[in-house]
């Protein structure tokens, strides 16, 4: 059924030459097309990127999007710490305020001496933690359509952490900071360490028991 | 046939472009992307439902605004029950070890991809480079003729041929009747993008080419129908071959910009990342030497920008995969990223020369054999003892 590899294929008649010769063209052109948008796409910003930027757009995402920049052109160096405390309302009505719980110290528990690291322990947290941060300025306001999502997403992460946190009372409100931790220059390099930590802390989120449905 | 010259050329032309190259390279990647995606979907298993299902911090709804936003689609959210989310993630893992096995691949690609894009659409702030490379990789794949050598299809043709009969495959056109029922059914699923009339196409191509094998055996229909896939698979492992090299390209032209990489520190910082350090004192270890670190950043800067150029040197290429793949190996244990190292073993894969992969393939089929045949002796032993042996325990 299938020409194994190495065998003659058949001959081909004169109508069959011209019908394969112009499919071989339309798909080969289709696959250096497809191939020269993807290129622009994580090729470096510039003039032609720019004035194509919306047919590069349309042809790649959502389906060929892509990123490689993993570690690179600089790699990280800070690890950052994101904690979260709840307020409960006790059934008396006194709100509680609940201790700082590092929510990604409990990750980094999970990846010790993991051979397989589970995408809800290295992957969750960091990335809706990105997502605010790439979509929030410095005064905790969204810069972006989704903002109100990535907020809404971490939210939801530090309830499902925070839970047992509660012990059965009424969960109020949660609040949430973060801490860039950075990581020392090499001992045999002549880099300056970095000595600032930025903190950034996040406003009080009141918590209705909509924000905790499915968790 | 005596033709003019260059319309001896193109007939030549036409005859290479319409034969299917890269063949075990083909099977090789089907084989890798299924189980690295089977082996996947059973380690995060027990986290299932917190990633994908009712119980993630990403809702229904808010991967259905994502998704309408974006112009994705997503199986899973054609439900919000959790027996249909079930279904689909265990669905998916039968999906991906059937490609690996090379079931019917010509329809089961395709099932894995749509598989591939719900599972990463349901929550597409969750994945990581390895994800993406995942549905990239399974996108191109559905194009390729995958399943032509090391698949259960392949044995079945060649039993077929063995027999000099055609193949009469009852099993592959009940699975295009029904998946024809599920695509009426689910048409409408897709909305804001193309994929309907993707799906429509795929599966009217696979109808158009079980008619031509069934009916018009021997014929030039089906001679040219093979020509066009294989045209067609061609291209789509052209567009593998070349979407690896810009996953390097890229990676090494970035890193030789930054100031870090430069100074040959950028390892050091890489080894210090809390969530990639599942071993600090392996990390601790490789970080510790400033020529460890010099010699790997570089290295590794230098293969990766390379890469694209390094490939059309044959002797040198094969030297260059090995390292590559040791590379990977090594990140996959000391950064705590397994499938992402996976996906770029199995990249590497597809630019080993044919003659090596047939070796491979014959000693594994070898092997197998062996085993198998032992394993059945083993199995008649224990049901006919010998008499002295069944004495010996009595006594």
């Amino acid at each position: 059924m299938l020409e194994g590899p190495g065998e003659p294929g058949p001959t081909w008649s004169l109508p069959s030459l011209a019908l394969l010769a112009v499919t071989a063209a339309v798909l080969l052109g289709a696959a250096l097309w497809h191939l020269a948008l993807v290129f622009l796409s994580i090729a470096p910003p510039g003039p032609v990127q720019r004035t194509y930027a919306h047919a590069i757009e349309a042809h790649v995402n959502p389906e060929f999007g892509q990123d490689w920049q993993l570690f690179a052109p600089q790699p990280l160096q800070a690890n950052v710490r994101v904690e979260a405390r709840l307020r409960t309302a006790a059934g008396s009505g006194t709100p509680r305020t609940g201790r700082w719980t590092s929510l990604t110290a409990q990750d980094i528990a999970a990846v010790r001496h993991n051979s397989l690291p589970s995408h809800a322990d290295q992957n969750l947290l960091r990335r809706a933690w990105d997502f605010y941060r790439d979509t929030h300025n410095r005064r905790e306001m969204p810069t972006d359509a989704r903002g109100a999502l990535a907020a809404q997403y971490v939210k939801r992460i530090a309830l499902l952490r925070l839970a047992d946190d509660a012990h059965g009372a009424r969960i109020t409100a949660l609040q949430v900071r973060s801490r860039a931790v950075p990581v020392p220059p090499p001992h045999w390099s002549d880099r300056a360490p970095v000595r600032n930590t930025p903190h950034r802390t996040l406003p009080w989120w009141p918590v209705t028991d909509d924000d905790r449905r499915g968790l | 046939m005596n033709r003019p010259a260059p319309l001896d050329r193109l007939t030549r032309l036409i005859t290479f472009a319409a034969r299917p190259h890269a063949s075990y390279q083909a099977a090789l990647f089907r084989i890798g992307l299924g189980g690295i995606a089977a082996a996947f979907l059973l380690r995060e298993w027990p986290h299932r439902r917190l990633l994908w299902g009712d119980r993630s911090p990403w809702s229904a709804e808010m991967a259905a605004r994502v998704i309408e936003e974006d112009h994705r689609f997503s199986v899973l959210l054609w439900s919000g029950g959790h027996w249909w989310f079930e279904l689909v993630y265990h669905g998916a893992i039968v999906a991906s070890v059937l490609l690996m096995l090379g079931w019917r691949t010509r329809a089961t690609s395709v099932v894995f991809l749509v598989a591939v894009l719900s599972i990463e659409s349901r929550n597409i702030y969750l994945g990581d480079a390895g994800d993406n490379a995942m549905r990239v990789m399974a996108l191109y794949l559905a194009f390729t003729r995958c399943g032509a050598v090391w698949s259960l299809d392949a044995r079945r043709r060649a039993r077929a041929r063995r027999q000099g009969k055609p193949v009469d495959d009852r099993a592959g056109v009940a699975m295009w009747q029904a998946l024809g029922v599920l695509l009426l059914w689910v048409s409408d699923g897709f909305p804001h993008t193309a994929w309907a009339a993707v799906l429509w196409a795929f599966w009217a191509a696979y109808g158009v080419w079980y008619a031509a094998h069934r009916w018009a055996w021997g014929h030039q229909a089906r001679d040219l129908l093979d020509a066009v896939t294989a045209m067609l698979h061609n291209c789509a492992m052209l567009v593998i071959a070349v979407q690896v090299c810009l996953i390097y390209g890229t990676a090494g032209w970035y890193k030789i910009q930054g100031a870090l990489w430069q100074e040959g520190s950028g390892l050091h910082y890489a080894l210090h990342l809390d969530y990639f350090m599942p071993w600090p004192a392996l990390a601790g270890l490789l970080a510790h030497s400033m020529l460890v670190v010099f010699a790997l950043s570089y290295g590794t800067v230098i293969v990766q920008a390379a890469f694209p150029f390094l490939l059309g040197y044959r002797r040198l290429k094969n030297v260059l995969l090995a390292a590559m793949m040791l590379e990977h190996l090594a990140i996959g244990v000391v950064l705590g990223i397994p499938f992402l190292s996976a996906m770029m073993i199995v990249s590497d894969a597809i630019f080993l020369p044919t003659s090596f992969l047939v070796l491979v393939g014959a000693h594994c089929s070898r092997l197998a054999r062996r085993v198998l045949r032992r394993a059945q002796v083993n199995q008649s032993v224990r049901k006919h003892p010998p008499s002295g042996i069944g004495h010996a325990a009595r006594g």
